[in-house]
């Protein structure tokens, strides 16, 4: 059992504190370990690079370590790296780099000294937040709820299927696409199959959780030309398992669910802002009159919403 | 005897329903009032109880009811008066999935439509849906009677063991072993009292009664291909 989240707001505002609410509502589905997907105000040039450092001690040379490997590939910190204080032994930093011309080889080179230093996400708008605990505790380590956006995801984890360490929770980033992520509710069954032809593809995976492979198996499906809601759709019949995962890029937060109707989704907003969850009392968090829930308790079902900064924008 | 209004807003739900048991205690008719939606409300409650919830609930709500009156102004989420053996709980709107799970007597109303595995594990009583009943419902059911007046989505009474699922409509498709048989005048006329003690009346209904064809009474792993629905 996990709970997941989903907030799309009309024009950037407070997607930190809203998604917060949302994950502290659901924190009796699992406080093994919480995390959040924020897409901020997009960069024009460069990228955001969130990534966790497993020794606090060692940060400053393993820093210096990644700076050359990103030099060697053209790329360098547009701003100094930014760590949080805390004092556990792993660190969780914030970079912003200049332009990167070829992403999957960039994140390969960098992966070299992931041992050391693990890339979360990369994106122009995506950061990928995640920590051991429940939501008030990686909110009050992170600062989450300060954060401003337009969108962004949530997830409480339960773990099932693979250990309780930050780097094996959700959100996923779809290694290498960039602003990709998705959380999911449900286990996946056939995971080490399908996983195993993507590696063969190339595609390189960081943990043993059967979540991960969903985020790129869907990117790698519309990098050959699919549209995303026939990705979602065909996940539905490929992708063996009980499920529900929300995934977000920039333009969208889509959803699949699995043919046993087992995970369950509810949403409420209208069409301007939504506010979506594995229960509803979560929502009604944010929205705390009564008024109309749409629950997707059936089999099959999958959808999609855009973010309308990034539709007006284009 | 007075009416009580009892609030659940952000309290925890243990208090919320000591608070509820205490007024049922001293006879008063209970009205709970922002309601956020929040689950297990108005648990475990016995004869003589009269709760109302104005708003919507979450999960098992009127769960393990023993006689108690309980009615939802909305909707309801998962498993509404799961295993409840006895009593009444009126939904107004929709009933999430799994309602009246393993129950095994009383009434479990419900005026909207119902999710799936409606009255799934059901082990007696009577499950009221005026519109429709999700995918699988009725599921493993061992006895009782869901009545549903909308008709049922995919996989309907799939692997029903005993019991009946009465459809006002067509169901979109039935799930593995089940039968579906004429039922007899006075079948019929136990159903029509039934949704009259209610007030609905619904004479011109062509039912259709869904019932085991028992042939899952004696699996054999040798065929159990034939059982896969997927």
């Amino acid at each position: 059992m996990c709970g997941i989240a989903g907030r799309i707001l009309e024009e950037s505002g407070p997607i930190g504190r809203d998604l917060v609410e949302l994950m502290d509502a659901q924190v009796h589905r699992g406080a093994d370990s919480t995390g959040f997907a924020l897409y901020g105000s997009p960069l024009e040039s460069g990228y955001i690079v969130r990534a966790v450092g497993f020794e606090r001690s060692r940060l400053d040379s393993d820093l210096e370590d990644f700076k050359s490997i990103i030099r060697s590939q053209g790329c360098d910190f547009a701003v100094d790296p930014v760590a949080d204080d805390a004092e556990s032994r792993h660190v969780s930093v914030r970079m912003v780099v200049s332009e990167i011309s070829d992403l999957p080889k960039w994140t390969r080179a960098v992966d070299e000294i992931s041992s050391r230093i693990e890339v979360q996400s990369v994106g122009r708008s995506l950061e990928i937040i995640k920590d051991v605990g429940t939501a008030a505790d990686v909110a009050d380590k992170h600062g989450v709820r300060d954060y401003c956006g337009t969108h962004g995801l949530g997830h409480a984890r339960l773990a099932t299927e693979s250990s309780v360490v930050p780097t094996a929770s959700h959100p996923f980033w779809a290694r290498p696409f960039p602003d990709v992520a998705i959380v999911h509710n449900g286990q996946i069954t056939n995971y080490f199959l399908l996983r195993n032809r993507l590696e063969r593809q190339g595609y390189r995976f960081m943990t043993a959780n059967d979540s991960e492979l969903i985020a790129v198996w869907i990117s790698d499906r519309m990098r050959q030309g699919q549209g995303k809601p026939e990705a979602l759709r065909k996940s539905i019949d490929e992708i063996d398992g009980v499920f529900t995962y929300l995934i977000a890029d920039r333009d969208s937060i889509g959803f699949a669910k699995d043919k046993w109707a087992i995970k369950p989704l509810v949403v409420m907003g209208d069409e301007r802002e939504i506010a979506v969850a594995t229960e509803e009392q979560a929502v009604r968090r944010i929205y705390l009159e009564e008024g109309d829930v749409v629950n997707f308790d059936g089999p099959a079902i999958t959808h999609t919403w855009p973010i309308l900064d990034a539709r007006e924008a284009a | 005897m007075s009416e009580v209004e009892i609030l659940a807003g952000a309290r925890p739900i243990r208090e919320v329903n000591e608070a509820i048991r205490s007024a049922v205690a001293r006879g008063d008719d209970v009205v709970v009032k922002d309601t956020r939606s929040r689950h297990n409300l108005a648990i475990g409650l016995g004869a003589g109880a009269r709760v109302r919830l104005e708003g919507s609930v979450g999960y098992y709500c009127g769960g393990l009811n023993c006689g108690a009156r309980v009615e939802i102004q909305r909707n309801a989420g998962w498993a509404v008066g799961e295993a409840m053996s006895d009593g009444e709980i009126v939904v107004n709107g929709y009933a999430g999935m799994s309602a009246g799970t393993s129950m095994l007597g009383g009434l479990l109303h419900i005026r909207g439509d119902a999710g799936p595995r409606c009255g799934v594990a059901m082990k007696g009583g009577d499950i009221i849906v005026e519109g429709k009943i999700g995918y699988l419902s009725g599921f493993m059911a061992h006895a009782g009677r869901i009545v549903a007046l909308g008709g049922a989505g995919d996989a309907c009474a799939d692997s029903l063991w005993g019991g009946e699922v009465w459809l006002g409509a067509s169901p979109k498709s039935l799930g593995v072993d089940t039968r579906e048989i004429e039922p007899s005048a006075d079948e019929v006329s136990s159903v029509e009292a039934l949704l009259e003690s209610r007030g609905l009346r619904r004479p011109e209904v062509d039912w259709r009664k869904i019932v085991s064809a028992q042939r899952l009474w004696h699996f054999q792993s040798r065929d159990a291909q034939a059982w896969l629905m997927i």
